[in-house]
């Protein structure tokens, strides 16, 4: 006779397996774990799961924000420049992070919190190069950024009209090719000759540009990665601010 | 007794000094192709390329005239979606393109025969930066495009002079494409490629070449190939069309070339990365080919692999070589010219992984038959960077792929059966009548390697590969001499552009 049978049976007819978690069943530290794990492997799902979780149990759209989404992707951010999670991989953490976001945006805007940052994105006239561009993009939503993507081929008025609109605080450019790259300049230029050049802090990237012709067309900073404008985003957003208040 | 004078030692340190690179104006293969496919797996992708066209389709953006010509031979057209019934790229395509062609240089003896079993040698293309070991990376300027002209000029194992062989910088985007053309005509005679960063700047490209060959010459023969890259996946951008347009119209060569970091821009799988070239490709072959049928016509595919981990493009690693070998299969079995590899590498130095990268490239692109080797000089970064140690480098690697591709010497005097029995068991072939008949050219001699003692290496400053070459280009550059143009050719050319820089105000776009 088999002895082990009634216990398979038993373990098998049970609702939970070993490895199931029940968010709900969390502490509030657990389940912040948790969902930092969750970002980790990129499930989205879990992560709306678990953001809806905390705001029900009273937190603030902030503290949700902060702690356990920005506070996960910034330890995927950690792994991703150590090589130990590769692009897709990060792809999908902050595809995650967006469904979060999506649930607390509405709060954050109604509670009148402001954002970890704004930023205007697109990629010069001339030039339909945007892979890149579109990492920097979904870093920076990972960062907790409000990403407004202005696509490919834009002229200076479709820049201006863009940060008209979306008042973003980093104004990005990206071109891949080395004959539209100098374009840059003329955006800027212009910035400068409306007088709203120190409104926007200006970031630069794309494969034929360097630190020195960041300099040379007049940005504030030339990102060599997706990962470099992500770090980079929330600090300079952050001093600024604190410069404003002081 | 009378004898011929030898020339004692003035003629033999002349005669030494040189390169032992023959001057050939182009390679003439005769070893076989690396067929890495069968039969199968070739009518497999051929099939799964036609399924894309048929279904997904390619996008052709801001450019009705493809459309137009498009929906005039058969193709569905759904906004800028162009999908393509099965079989109809190929049939158009192998009607009219043709297999191989002639590139006219201005000096007759330079001309280049693109396809079929030849392979022509080109320096690396497109750069914003280059380096030296003097001082390190920096933007390109007029005056490094001049140099790398003047450096292929005098490098026989290159065939062709290229075309963007660095971006010059410093001079305005509207108008440096005039500089780079002259600089082709003026410091070389081998075959040039045209701008194409905008439909006009092609058309300018055609005007000078005509005040070099004469109108008529220009429209009956090629005397231009220039590269039009699809902005892949799927997707072909008015800049390229409106220049690929240019110079079909005018019979100018057109090199159709899907620009593929695999994982980024193409699926994960080597497969599915041939079948979206062989599709991008028959679909850009064949709007080529409704502008004007019988314009010469690459299918050229750039390829690399993109690193999961980082997202940046990586070279010299096992899968853009399986591709290199499959794509060729393809082309050939299209009917027309192929492009591919060169010295590529990742490296922003000419250090061992440049080295080891590129030769890994170079050799499978050789193997693969590759007729027309764009970057086959000069690659560093990912292309990010001309090299100016790196070029000498990949030179003598061109040099050397010339000797492979002339294959086994099997007449008597290969076979060396004379010497042989002169020799016998024991002794030694270094004096030998046959050896002393044959060691000249025996084996190809680098132009970089160190192969001395230790000691002799150490008595000549113990230089490394990238120090031997920095000596090797400065020296190259101070003995350049250019080829003779003809007086009223270049005053036409510089008179053209003076007129015709003077039509606009320098822009940065």
């Amino acid at each position: 006779m088999n002895q082990e049978a009634p216990l398979v049976d038993f373990v098998e007819d049970s609702a939970l397996e070993d490895d199931d978690i029940v968010l709900a069943d969390l502490s509030d530290d657990e389940l912040v774990d948790q969902m930092h794990d969750d970002l980790y492997d990129g499930l989205q799902e879990e992560i709306e799961e678990g953001t809806t979780i905390l705001l029900e149990r009273g937190w603030s759209a902030e503290k949700v924000l902060n702690d356990a989404l920005v506070g996960g992707m910034q330890i995927v951010g950690i792994d991703f420049r150590d090589g130990i999670l590769f692009v897709p991989e990060v792809l999908l953490a902050a595809n995650a992070m967006k469904g979060g976001m999506a649930i607390l945006q509405p709060l954050l805007a109604a509670s009148g919190v402001e954002p970890v940052g704004k930023i205007v994105i697109g990629t010069v006239k001339g030039d339909i190069h945007d892979i890149g561009k579109n990492l920097v993009g979904m870093m920076m939503e990972g960062a907790g950024f409000e990403v407004f993507d202005i696509g490919i081929n834009n002229s200076v008025d479709d820049y201006l009209e863009a940060i008209e609109k979306h008042k973003p605080d980093i104004l990005g450019m990206s071109a891949l090719l080395t004959t539209t790259m100098p374009y840059m300049k003329v955006v800027i230029d212009e910035l400068v000759a409306r007088g709203i050049r120190d409104d926007y802090i200006v970031f630069v990237g794309g494969a034929p540009l360097n630190e020195e012709f960041g300099a040379a067309v007049g940005a504030d900073y030339y990102c060599r990665d997706a990962a470099q404008a992500a770090e980079l985003g929330p600090r300079v957003v952050k001093e600024r601010r604190g410069q404003a208040v002081a | 007794m009378r004898r011929k004078k030898a020339g004692g030692r003035s003629a033999k340190r002349a005669a030494r000094q040189t390169s032992s690179a023959v001057f050939q104006a182009f390679i003439d293969r005769k070893i076989p192709y690396y067929e890495l496919l069968d039969e199968a797996a070739l009518e497999l992708i051929e099939h799964n390329a036609d399924t894309v066209l048929e279904e997904i389709g390619i996008e052709f953006k801001e450019f009705p005239e493809a459309l137009a010509l498009f929906k005039e031979a058969g193709a569905e057209i759904d906004g800028e979606r162009v999908r393509f019934p099965r079989g109809m790229c190929r049939s158009i395509i192998q009607a009219s393109a043709p297999s191989e062609y002639t590139q006219h240089a201005r000096n007759p003896e330079r001309n280049v025969v693109i396809g079929g079993k030849r392979t022509v040698l080109v320096p690396a293309y497109g750069s914003p930066f280059v380096r030296d070991l003097d001082k390190g990376r920096r933007y390109a300027t007029i005056e490094d495009f001049r140099n790398f002209v003047k450096l292929t000029y005098m490098s026989p194992g290159l065939h062709h002079s290229g075309g963007t062989v660095c971006e010059p910088v410093d001079v305005p985007v509207n108008k440096r494409h005039f500089d780079m053309v002259y600089s082709h005509i003026k410091y070389s005679d081998k075959p040039f490629m045209g701008s194409v960063t905008a439909p006009e700047r092609a058309q300018d490209t055609v005007d000078m070449a005509k005040l070099v060959f004469g109108d008529d010459f220009v429209e009956n023969n090629t005397v231009i190939t220039s590269l039009i890259n699809a902005n892949s996946p799927m997707t072909f951008d008015a800049t390229m069309l409106g220049a690929a347009t240019v110079y079909a119209r005018h019979n100018q060569a057109t090199m159709i070339s899907p620009f593929i970091l695999a994982g980024a821009m193409s699926p994960v799988s080597v497969t599915g990365t041939l079948t979206q070239i062989l599709a991008e490709a028959l679909a850009g072959i064949t709007y080529v080919q409704l502008v004007k049928p019988g314009a010469p016509v690459i299918f050229g595919t750039f390829a690399a692999a993109v690193s999961m981990q980082t997202g940046a493009p990586t070279f010299g690693t096992p899968e853009p070589s399986l591709i290199i070998y499959a794509a060729a299969a393809l082309a050939r079995r299209l009917g027309v010219p192929f492009r591919s590899g060169g010295g590529l590498c990742g490296s922003k130095v000419a250090d061992a992984q440049a080295a080891y990268e590129s030769a890994n490239t170079l050799q499978t692109s050789a193997l693969a038959g590759v007729n027309f080797m764009l970057h086959t000089a000069g690659w560093l970064e990912g292309g990010l960077v001309m090299g100016y140690e790196k070029f000498i480098m990949d030179v003598d690697q061109a040099n050397m792929i010339g000797v492979l591709l002339n294959g086994v010497d099997l007449s008597e005097n290969g076979q060396a059966m004379d010497a042989l029995r002169e020799v016998g068991p024991g002794s030694h072939f270094l004096g030998s009548e046959h050896t002393q008949a044959n060691f000249e050219s025996a084996f190809y001699r680098s132009s970089v390697a160190d192969n001395n003692s230790y000691e002799q290496w150490k008595e000549e400053a113990s230089m490394d590969t990238a120090q031997r070459a920095n000596k090797i280009w400065k020296k190259m550059l101070n003995e350049y001499v250019p080829p003779e143009l003809d007086v009223s050719i270049d005053e036409a050319l510089q008179d053209f552009m003076t007129r015709r820089k003077a039509t606009t105000a320098d822009r940065d776009y």
